[in-house]
């Protein structure tokens, strides 16, 4: 332990801290622009000088290492006139002019800074040269003219993404701030995670969908899981008057400290589709709008009358709603296929393993942010669970080896160190072959090469996601749990949506196949539907469809119920490695749109059935692939 | 003893500052008792006394060579000066003009905007004064006192006037201190 005195407290801390966060821990504040606790210390502002006692400078508290017996002083003259120099030296630089700006007022870490300072002016004459505005992104819109020059978004983009896109050309007082080799950011290699508009302390990167749409003193915050995959990211879903506004991760999430992906942060905000507001039935050929309670009995009836009954739910529904979903089709109405929308293609061989290992096998996902070789089995983690991914791409530079089997198009591919052939209904061959690489080599080079980077790795994890579970049959699986053995790797399966574990702790994994069904109840949600399913519903006489949007599901359906979206219900998911974590409701359902869950409540009520919604203790009766934590 | 004399001029901004002021409602009669309020836009002396007063306050910019004028005088005809809002002290809504120039901004407004006919032409004349950069007013003549706000308080308004009346110069910090 070290010990310091900051402003006459004195402070044990670990060796290696800064006096930054030594401050903090000691409760003194000291002001930053550059610093951001999720990022590297960088000393790029000066915001954060302090006195050291016996020191002949001033010095940078955030990237100045403690040492014993160290005395700090953070507010003396000279250390608040350094501040108040060094801000106006930031104002001065570009066009800082707070009354022009979007994110003044509240929201801008260099405007609240002076505020701290008591600044009411700055001395120094403004430079009055214009910089470029890039507004060619579809998210964001980089205005030069706000920038400090602090490099946290360049940082962020490098350091936690593993993008690499953002960077800096020119030097001193030209520096700009440029996507790839200053390409249009809408043209750059960005890839919208949105994490640099996120860490952005001032108006230089504009989140376009919440511009001037309210500040942080004028919203609401609704933490919860993201429920676009099954990473499980913590995300903030702000709000204003029951609209929505924005979507921020959590920066002090365990799991995605702060990330998101488009498909987190931006699309759930660019939903197009037509919103289901009210009950349809079919009546002559056409869907009429009625009353919930008709649409209820003429479903009730429906589908008691057919025990040729197909019930299927979107896996990103919350697991009391498929608890419920399943209880009501499996129990109540003894229908012939209850399964998930994704039909088990993610989960079932990997459960069915749990099942037969009785204990699971799977790794948290933890650990693919401290691995120093990754094999990647038939998934693109750049195209889909984009955080795991971000997680691998982060330290590709840092030596870990990537070696991704596939042989579809894969956008992670690019970033391999070494890239292996995997034609799909080959992983037992391929498997195979690799275990004998690693024991006694092989006369393929990749082969060879791959095999000796998990040979040689410390920390080998090895992903796969639904192609690779669907795909590989009883022996695949068998020799990739050998693998893992053999190599000490741990075992991420990334899984499907977000609650895809969960509806393979319920069962909910059987085929749906045309098999002459009578009835179909189709749990849709807000999920888009696949042609596949709209196909294999053609042919059935009666469909029921639950779901908030219109599609071609609904639109050949014979009972449509409209129910909420995601942001208007609350619930609980179970991510890709045993997570429990609770969804939060932001806004509110428009008028007379009821919850999944309420509507199967009331369709149970028709029924007379009285449905099982111990919901926990049905998600833990099946041994898991990985074990759940419960929060 | 006789009541400090305060004397407030605008230049360019747009009058919301004062505006601001006169939103301070009947506190208008406590600031009289304690002030002689002297030359003003909405009062009809319009310059400084010559022998001085105590307190000078400047609403706006300086954008040409009048505003100049009238800051110097202000300037030197009181003792203390005050830069009320955000124009008179960072140049404000104006000096985004400096981004593109004045002569951009003049042909913007008196040539190409939509509303002006094929004979169009942008004012010239002897007597009218020289457009130049928008300056924050201390970048002309020293400032004693920084207001900002667009528009600053009534309130803040109201008390530092009343502190500037009692001979003590006002602390803008906290929730005093407000830029837009």
């Amino acid at each position: 332990m070290i010990n310091l005195t900051i402003d006459g407290k004195t402070i044990d801390v670990q060796e290696g801290t800064t006096v930054l966060e030594a401050a903090e821990a000691a409760g003194v504040f000291i002001p930053t622009l550059c610093h951001h606790p999720q990022l590297t210390p960088y000393g790029g502002c000066r915001l954060c000088m302090v006195e050291v006692e016996g020191a002949r400078t001033l010095q940078p508290s955030c990237t100045l290492p403690v040492t014993d017996g160290m005395v700090i002083n953070t507010s003396t003259q000279k250390v608040l006139d350094a501040r108040k120099f060094v801000l106006t030296l930031i104002f001065s630089e570009r066009n800082h002019f707070c009354m022009y700006c979007q994110v003044s007022n509240g929201d801008c870490e260099l405007q609240n800074r002076a505020y701290d300072e008591g600044m009411t002016h700055w001395d120094l004459q403004p430079n009055w040269q214009p910089f470029e505005v890039d507004a060619s992104h579809p998210f964001m819109v980089l205005d030069k003219n706000r920038c400090i020059l602090c490099r946290r978004c360049v940082r962020a983009c490098g350091e936690l993404v593993g993008n690499y896109t953002l960077g800096f050309e020119e030097r001193g007082a030209d520096s700009l701030l440029v996507a790839d080799y200053n390409v249009p950011f809408g043209e750059s290699s960005c890839i919208s995670c949105g994490t640099c508009v996120q860490i952005c302390p001032t108006g230089a990167i504009i989140d376009r969908q919440s511009a001037y749409q309210g500040r942080e003193t004028d919203v609401d915050h609704h933490i919860g899981v993201c429920v676009e995959c099954s990473v499980g990211c913590q995300r903030d879903v702000l709000t204003r008057d029951d609209r929505l506004i924005r979507i921020e991760g959590e920066w002090d999430a365990p799991l995605n400290h702060g990330l998101l992906c488009d498909q987190g942060r931006f699309i759930p905000l660019e939903e197009d589709r037509s919103r289901l507001l009210t009950p349809l039935v079919r009546k002559d050929g056409s869907l009429k709008a009625a009353t919930c309670d008709e649409a209820l009995q003429v479903a009730a009836d429906g589908l008691a009358k057919e025990t040729n009954l197909a019930a299927l739910a979107s896996t990103r529904l919350p697991a009391e709603e498929l608890v419920l979903f399943k209880s009501l089709f499996a129990e109540g109405l003894k229908a012939e296929l209850v399964t998930s929308l994704e039909e088990g293609s993610a989960t079932a061989s990997l459960a069915k393993l749990a099942d037969k290992l009785g204990k699971p096998f799977e790794a948290s996902l933890d650990l693919l942010k401290d691995t120093d070789a990754v094999l990647s089995l038939e998934l693109d983690l750049v195209a889909e669970h984009q955080v795991a991914g971000f997680f691998v791409k982060r330290q590709l530079l840092d030596g870990t080896k990537l070696i991704v089997a596939d042989n579809k198009k894969n956008l992670l591919a690019e970033k391999a160190t070494t890239k292996l052939p995997l034609p799909a209904g080959e992983e037992t061959a391929f498997l195979a072959d690799l275990l004998t690489a690693i024991d006694s080599g092989s006369v393929d080079a990749d082969l060879a090469k791959a095999a000796v980077s998990l040979k040689n790795a410390e920390k080998p994890c090895i992903v796969y996601g639904s192609a690779f579970a669907s795909n590989a049959d009883e022996k695949a699986i068998a020799i990739l749990l050998e693998l893992a053995e053999k190599l000490g790797a741990a075992l991420i399966g990334v899984k499907g949506n977000a609650n895809s574990a969960a509806a393979a702790q319920l069962g909910l994994e059987a085929p749906f196949k045309k098999n002459g069904y009578k009835a179909a109840f189709v749990l849709l949600s807000d999920e888009k539907p696949s042609q596949k399913l709209v196909k294999s519903l053609e042919d059935i006489p009666f469909v029921v469809a639950l779901a908030a949007y219109g599609s071609q599901i609904t639109g050949n359906a014979d009972v449509v119920l409209p129910v909420t979206m995601w942001a208007e219900q609350s619930g609980t998911y179970l991510n890709l490695d045993g997570r429990l974590q609770k969804a939060v409701k932001a806004v509110d359902a428009p008028e007379g749109v009821l919850s999944a869950y309420e509507t199967l409540l009331q369709l149970s009520e028709k029924l007379s059935f009285k449905p099982d919604l111990d919901w926990k203790e049905k998600l833990m009766e099946r041994i898991p692939t990985v074990e759940i934590q419960q929060a | 003893m006789s009541k400090p004399k305060v004397a407030s001029d605008w230049l360019c901004g747009c009058a919301g500052c004062h505006m601001s002021l006169l939103d301070i409602d009947e506190r208008i009669l406590q600031l009289v008792e304690l002030v002689d309020l002297r030359s003003t836009p909405i009062t009809d002396l319009k310059e400084p006394d010559e022998d001085g007063v105590t307190v000078g306050i400047l609403e706006g910019g300086i954008n040409n060579t009048y505003n100049e004028e009238v800051a110097k005088k202000m300037r030197e005809r009181c003792k203390i000066l005050v830069a009320l809002g955000d124009c008179a002290v960072f140049g404000g809504i104006p000096a985004m003009r400096n981004f593109f120039g004045a002569e951009a901004a003049l042909q913007r407004a008196y040539v190409d905007a939509e509303s002006n006919d094929s004979e169009a032409k942008i004012p010239a004349s002897v007597e009218l004064a020289q457009m130049t950069h928008v300056r924050a007013v201390h970048e002309v003549v020293p400032v004693d006192v920084f207001i900002p706000g667009c528009p600053p308080d009534a309130d803040v308004i109201f008390y530092a006037l009343v502190e500037l009346a009692n001979g003590r110069i006002p602390e803008i910090k906290n929730d005093k201190l407000h830029w837009h």
